[in-house]
């Protein structure tokens, strides 16, 4: 649907006391188009984990099967037109949002029955009706969702009903109170304000209003998304932006295809063909064509010669994308893409009564490793630089919980997280790992709700799963182990003990890989210290493939320092 | 008396099962993009995998409209039930049981809605429970008191090749899963009472098999189960083969390649197992 479609007649006159069937139509109309409009920015408040990932096209699809009934238009009575939209609502409806959007729809069609025409108290009876029938569209109803904001609609409009009979006034006034509500919805449910974000529903329903209202002034035209109305913003992270550039293909062609014997294997690898991103499903009747291309009269044509089609929707994304790059401030652009939500944050939030791990480790991208697998802290600390008893008490006491972890993954640390222990009236229990890739493994059996005792079993016992390398320089010589050593040769350890040691790295490598027996394993996770580059740890990673052709191997920025590469087999 | 069932796409019954047990199966939705399918209609489930990865952005999953219930429920009242039973993935884990809900109370026909607190083929073994029991005409307090015994004995298990689907599906609170993305992991999760679980985080191919054998196998012994993947066709006839001390004798279980409702949450390469414990 174009605007071109909907501002066709002008805007609602300036004395609007009664709403009859058309007018109902056009508003459906309006904000079927202004939702569509919007839809993207619906999708991505989708911030997980908050379930159903795509509230904006379920509420869409839900919309838009309520106004394929009454389309035509032709239907004066209001009551008429309510139900039609209810109908065709509830048999589209889809998804969560979708069916709380129907059950509003079904309220108001509900209350507007018999009227041809409805007023500013018929239209309040109505949206009180649709606030309570969508409380019952769910079973367990909760605040600082679309519920929210449909309910404190309808009590505004109750209020304005009350305070004069001009439709125009109460459509402002609800609408006003409906962006407030939304705006609030991070305030009632938690996992909003964590994630940053309003509620996707209500934000759905606000568009929806939104173009109603905008039909109501003639602004209908006016092409600014949510922000230049005065609604809450998507944030920038959420609408990252995509790589800088020309697409390839930057038409998206949409359509369904209709003929008899269609063969969609063949229309498929036709289309397929023309561009990328390619979706063709369908039957021998009816096939669904998904396409990017570079003219879209390609596909278009293609699809007449072999039937009838419709639904043809073409989007230019090269302008969209560039839009998105306006929008988007120059942090987030970096890259991303527009389907993938973001990460929440890196690890848990740990609440009172769970086992909270505290993990010391050197390196940024090590102590993410820790953060990603459930650790609650991180305490900066390695080999050269052992973090004080002090320091490790400091982050048990900051720890929200009393059931407490420690990994202090260096032997040389063991004893100082004892000490922290000793000294903290919490419960704490130090699983006594020697190297990071211990501690990793080690975190593969964390249980956050676990009882603290058997959680610490299962994490000393999952700890010695996983054979240690580190790679380091000698910083004296000594005879060690059995090994000797000069003065800044290369070092291999092999769980903690000196096990290799050769002037040049490629000569350490294959005598390590032995000794940590990695040809029984299926997986080695090689983390590159602070002053390697990224190509040499590919580089590195390559001859270890050379060796060990079967194994998979995850290679990681660890930026610990001292350590060239630090590698765990299992 | 004529007791008909009804449950939702995310059963996994095969479809032939279905159709020989009178079992009517209403499809969710799966969206990719801004379309959206009928999940194993309009989108099969050997289309969903061969395109999985494909996709331009990844599948999501909404329950049907309430109405395409109420359309259900009407049409099986005009062929003549006088009582349908309609059973449902758990509805902690998805809002199909709501809208079956909202479409029981649209029509005069008698509906029992009952939550399988289950999904996958816990719920398609529990649907065939039901359905046998009808067939064999037993009545509706009678089918329903087995329903609430076998739930409680009902477990799925599913070892995932790749968080990635999972952690986008939103089904499970992530922060209580304590696993990021940045390590490879295979986890190990169960579905009982309505409600997903971590059972192990496991890093190698082979311990993971292992360990799934040893969780099923330490609960007991089964009266029906059900094998699961999600297009790893080589390794569930491997698992079938492991498993067989714990396969009821004389039965041979399908194995299902799981509907793509339910592969949008778990992703490809995954492997199940869906079991009734023996009462």
């Amino acid at each position: 649907m174009t605007q071109e479609d909907i501002v066709q007649e002008p805007p609602i006159s300036q004395k609007w006391v009664t709403c009859d069937g058309h007018q109902l139509c056009k508003l459906a109309q309006a904000g079927l188009y202004w939702l569509e409009h919007n839809c993207q920015h619906v999708n991505a408040l989708n911030v997980f984990p908050v379930p159903d990932g795509d509230t904006g096209t379920n509420m869409l699809l839900t919309m838009r099967s309520a106004y394929n009934r009454i389309q035509n238009g032709d239907e004066g009575h209001v009551g008429k037109v309510a139900q039609e939209l209810s109908q065709g609502a509830l048999m589209g409806a889809r998804g969560n949002s979708g069916v709380i959007l129907s059950q509003i729809w079904r309220g108001l069609a509900k209350s507007l029955k018999n009227k041809a025409a409805f007023t500013t108290v018929d239209l309040a009876e109505a949206l009180q009706e649709a606030a309570d029938t969508a409380y019952k569209g769910v079973m367990r109803p909760v605040e600082g969702t679309i519920l929210t904001v449909i309910r404190e609609g309808a009590e505004e409009a109750q209020d304005a009903a009350e305070k004069s009979q001009d439709l125009r006034f109460m459509t402002e006034r609800v609408l006003e109170r409906c962006q407030q509500s939304l705006a609030r919805t991070p305030d009632l449910l938690p996992i909003l304000k964590q994630a940053g974000v309003v509620d996707s529903g209500g934000q759905g329903l606000v568009y929806l209003f939104e173009g109603m209202l905008r039909y109501v002034h003639g602004q209908l035209d006016e092409m600014e998304n949510g922000a230049a109305a005065g609604v809450t913003a998507v944030p920038a992270q959420a609408l990252a932006a995509p790589e800088q550039g020309n697409l390839e293909f930057p038409y998206d062609v949409q359509f369904i295809l209709m003929g008899e014997n269609l063969d969609v294997l063949k229309v498929r690898a036709d289309i397929d063909a023309m561009g990328d991103s390619t979706v063709v499903v369908g039957d021998e009747k009816v096939i669904k064509v998904h396409i990017h291309v570079k003219d879209p009269g390609e596909p278009i044509s293609y699809g007449i010669r072999h039937g009838l089609i419709s639904d043809v929707v073409v989007e230019n994304m090269q302008m969209q994308m560039e839009e998105i790059i306006q929008a988007a401030p120059a942090e987030a652009g970096q890259r991303g893409s527009l389907t993938r939500s973001p990460l929440v944050n890196e690890g848990p939030i740990i609440e009172p009564g769970q086992i909270g791990v505290i993990a010391v480790t050197a390196g940024a991208g090590l102590g993410r490793v820790f953060r990603s697998l459930g650790a609650a802290a991180v305490v900066n600390g390695g080999q050269t630089n052992n973090p004080s008893t002090e320091e490790i008490f400091q982050a048990i006491q900051d720890v929200p919980t009393n059931k407490i972890i420690i990994l202090p993954n260096n032997k040389n640390i063991i004893l100082t997280a004892e000490a922290a222990r000793d000294l903290s009236p919490k419960d704490v229990v130090v699983v006594a790992t020697r190297t990071a890739p211990q501690g990793i493994s080690a975190m593969l059996s964390l249980e956050l709700n676990g009882d603290l005792e058997a959680v610490a079993e299962a994490m000393q016992e999952m700890s010695t799963q996983v054979v240690s390398g580190e790679i380091t320089r000698a910083t004296r010589s000594v005879t060690l182990d059995g090994v000797a050593v000069e003065e800044g040769q290369y070092i291999g350890l092999v769980d903690g003990r000196l096990a290799v040691s050769a002037s040049e790295l490629d000569e350490l490598l294959s005598p390590l890989l032995e000794t940590m027996a990695v040809g029984e394993c299926e997986i080695l996770s090689l983390y590159y210290g602070e002053e390697v580059s990224q190509a040499e740890a590919e580089t590195f990673s390559e001859q270890i493939e050379a060796l060990y052709p079967d194994l998979e191997i995850e290679l990681l920025a660890g930026n610990q320092p001292h350590y060239y590469y630090i590698l765990g087999a299992e | 008396m004529t007791i008909r069932i009804v449950t939702d796409s995310t059963c996994d019954l095969p479809t032939a099962v279905a159709e020989q047990l009178k079992i009517t199966v209403v499809p969710a939705y799966v969206n990719i993009g801004d379309q959206s399918f009928l999940d194993g209609i309009e989108l099969t489930r050997a289309q969903f995998y061969r395109e999985l990865e494909g996709y331009p952005t990844p599948p999501t999953t909404a329950a049907p409209a309430s109405g395409a219930f109420t359309q259900v429920y009407e049409q099986l009242a005009d062929e003549g039930a006088t009582e349908i039973i309609s059973i449902h993935v758990a509805s902690k884990l998805s809002g199909v049981l709501n809208a079956a809900r909202l479409g029981a109370e649209d029509t005069e026909v008698k509906v029992s809605l009952f939550d399988s607190q289950s999904l996958s083929m816990g719920l398609g073994l529990l649907a065939q429970v039901a359905a046998e029991a009808a067939a064999d005409g037993r009545s509706l307090d009678e089918v329903m008191a087995l329903l609430d015994s076998a739930v409680r004995r009902t477990y799925v298990f599913a070892l995932l090749d790749t968080l990635e689907f999972l952690r986008r599906s939103g089904r499970v609170n992530w922060a209580q899963f304590g696993i990021g993305t940045l390590l490879k992991i295979k986890p190990l999760v169960r579905v009982f009472g309505g409600v997903l679980e971590m059972q192990e985080k496991i890093r190698t191919s082979k311990k993971a098999t292992e360990k799934m054998i040893e969780r099923i196998a330490e609960l007991g012994q089964y009266e029906r189960v059900a094998l699961l993947h999600t297009d790893a066709p080589q390794e569930v006839e491997h698992l079938r083969h492991q498993l067989a001390h714990l396969i009821p004798a004389g039965s041979r279980p399908p194995a299902v390649l799981v509907t793509p409702a339910i592969g949008s949450h778990v992703g490809p390469r995954a492997l199940g197992f869906a079991g009734i414990l023996a009462s």
